[in-house]
């Protein structure tokens, strides 16, 4: 047994399919009252690594635990603590939605007397009173997605498994479906894959990069800004000289790069410049370009999620390990 | 044993939806029917044995129409992932679709019944023996969904899964015939035994034998084994 807080724990994950390596050596954790959002390109892995979590496919090597169970041997006992979305909702097209739900109860083990009230509690949250009655062959994408996640949180799961639950529904649907993972999260673990970069922001705790079955990294989102603004950007607007800009900029402390764009209808011209970490550079930069030019506008450019996101993704195919 | 019954339940309410379903009951029953007018009015015999042989026929090449979806339909609706991630040992969830499958081949079964009542409106036909045909029915049906099941567990389309499952209860079909061809007392002996049409045979004339029985209970027990043990492996 593991004796660590987390409830979803990978050790050295990987798995094989024949010669191909889909995951290489994966380890990560969720704790309880975590929602880590996990993020990669299509074919990163991001499917393999929930299903072995879920118990759906076993790793070729290294160990998966839910709950303190060994998902190699206990996976049985597990699954009981796991409610989990498939990129695909797994529905059955000839039931309607409470037959479906029904059986799910069922054979999740839920208590006969509790079944109702426990149906009632997710179709409430997924909002899906409007078809409760209907065959789910008729539902639309948005409303089988959502039938995906009120199945996943039958059985008041310890873990819920989330992939790509948002997709395919309308802005007013994704909002809904991130409130219920936000507030299942509060106790609960939940992993969760994403495309969307402003999702993972929004409501994770933490965000996990990955990318040909390889953790690039994995920190909250202020953690992963925090490790890139040493490629920080600082971006002025002044009148002044091109070339006697740029010998000004390079000579300030901290400054390792001047790009300098055309200038504008105005006259200005538009400089970016590559700084260091730190907190003087940008009013060294201001102090001595004020003192002999007109600046119009200077502001320390924050890297977005989708730069970070970008940057890893591209820059680092070859080996893990965070920033 | 409550999951087994949950797939159960789910396998009972999802199989009529599907208009395979109607054709296997109207061909099986239409068939029976015919085959009943047949042996019975026409040769005037007040027996089931000639209608018995014929539903045998009708069963083996039905039988992969109950079975193929099975499982090979989780796979491709991708409910599979759903089925095989919940609390639910791989011999809960073959168990309760067997017995769904099994559910469904009994009430096709119950509509030949009906043929019944004109025997004993008009002849004497003798009770025991119906009963022993009718037994035998079952157990060649649970052999047949058997091997069904354990070829729809081995792929992801239903087609597939019905041909294989045809092909192979057809050969155990008629696998008897080889025994003319072969000299040795041995390899007849194995044939015979192989054979699903010859213990068929000893039911329809009345005899339940411990044999027979066994047979085919085992060979229903191999492909359920080998079915659970490949959902295992699977992962």
């Amino acid at each position: 047994m593991n004796t660590s807080p987390a409830v979803i724990v990978l050790e050295s994950v990987s798995k094989r399919y024949g010669s191909a390596t889909i995951i290489h050596d994966l380890s990560f954790t969720v704790e309880p009252g975590e929602i880590v959002g996990f993020l990669g390109p299509n074919g990163a892995g991001k499917t393999t690594t929930m299903r072995m979590i879920a118990g759906f496919t076993a790793a070729t090597s290294g160990r998966v635990t839910v709950a303190g169970y060994d998902m190699a041997t206990q996976n049985v006992e597990a699954a009981r603590r796991i409610g989990y979305l498939p990129e695909r909702p797994p529905l059955y097209d000839a039931l309607d939605v409470a037959a479906y739900l029904r059986f799910v109860a069922r054979a999740k083990g839920v208590a006969r007397s509790a079944i109702p009230a426990q149906i009632e509690r997710v179709t409430a949250a997924c909002h899906l009173e409007a078809v409760f009655r209907h065959e789910i062959y008729k539902l639309s994408k948005g409303y089988r997605q959502r039938l995906g996640l009120a199945q996943a949180l039958l059985g008041d799961p310890d873990v819920l498994l989330l992939d790509e639950p948002t997709a395919g529904l309308d802005p007013g649907q994704i909002h809904e479906t991130r409130e219920v993972i936000r507030a299942f999260g509060r106790d609960h673990a939940v992993l969760f894959s994403t495309h969307i970069l402003a999702e993972a922001t929004l409501i994770c705790g933490r965000v996990a990069i990955i990318n040909h079955g390889r953790l690039l990294a994995i920190d909250s989102p202020a953690g992963l800004q925090r490790a890139m603004e040493q490629t920080n950007r600082v971006m002025l607007e002044v009148t002044a000289p091109a070339a006697a800009l740029r010998d000004l900029l390079l000579a300030v402390a901290g400054v390792r790069e001047v790009e300098i764009h055309p200038a504008r209808a105005d006259g200005a011209l538009t400089a970016v410049c590559q700084v260091d970490a730190g907190s003087g550079t940008e009013a060294a930069i201001a102090r001595a370009v004020a003192a002999r030019w007109d600046l119009h506008r200077l502001e320390r450019q924050q890297p977005t999620l989708e730069n970070i996101f970008l940057k890893y993704v591209q820059e680092r195919p070859g080996r893990g390990a965070a920033a | 044993m409550s999951g087994m019954l949950a797939v159960f339940r789910k396998e009972l309410s999802t199989y009529f939806r599907s208009p395979i379903a109607y054709y296997v009951v109207s061909v099986f029953l239409l068939g029976t029917g015919y085959f009943f007018l047949y042996n019975v009015v026409l040769t005037g015999e007040t027996t089931m044995a000639g209608t018995f042989q014929n539903m045998g026929v009708l069963l083996v090449s039905l039988s992969p129409l109950i079975s193929m979806r099975l499982l090979a339909s989780e796979y491709s609706a991708g409910t599979a992932e759903l089925l095989l991630t919940l609390p639910l040992r791989p011999w809960q969830i073959v168990l309760g679709k067997y017995l769904g499958a099994i559910t469904i081949l009994l009430a096709i079964t119950a509509g030949t019944l009906i043929d019944l009542v004109p025997l004993y409106l008009f002849g004497a036909p003798e009770t025991t023996t119906i009963v022993a045909g009718y037994m035998g029915f079952a157990l060649l049906g649970m052999a047949c969904l058997a091997v069904g099941q354990l070829f729809s567990t081995l792929t992801h389309n239903q087609i597939v899964a019905a041909l294989i499952t045809a092909a192979v209860l057809l050969g155990f079909w008629f696998v008897g015939h080889l025994q003319s061809f072969q000299a040795s007392a041995v390899l007849r002996g194995l044939i015979g035994y192989l054979s699903f049409a010859l213990h068929f045979a000893d039911f329809i004339q009345g005899l339940v034998r411990t044999e027979a029985v066994a047979f085919y209970l085992i060979v229903a027990a191999i492909a359920l084994i080998l079915s659970a043990t490949h959902l295992e492996w699977r992962r």
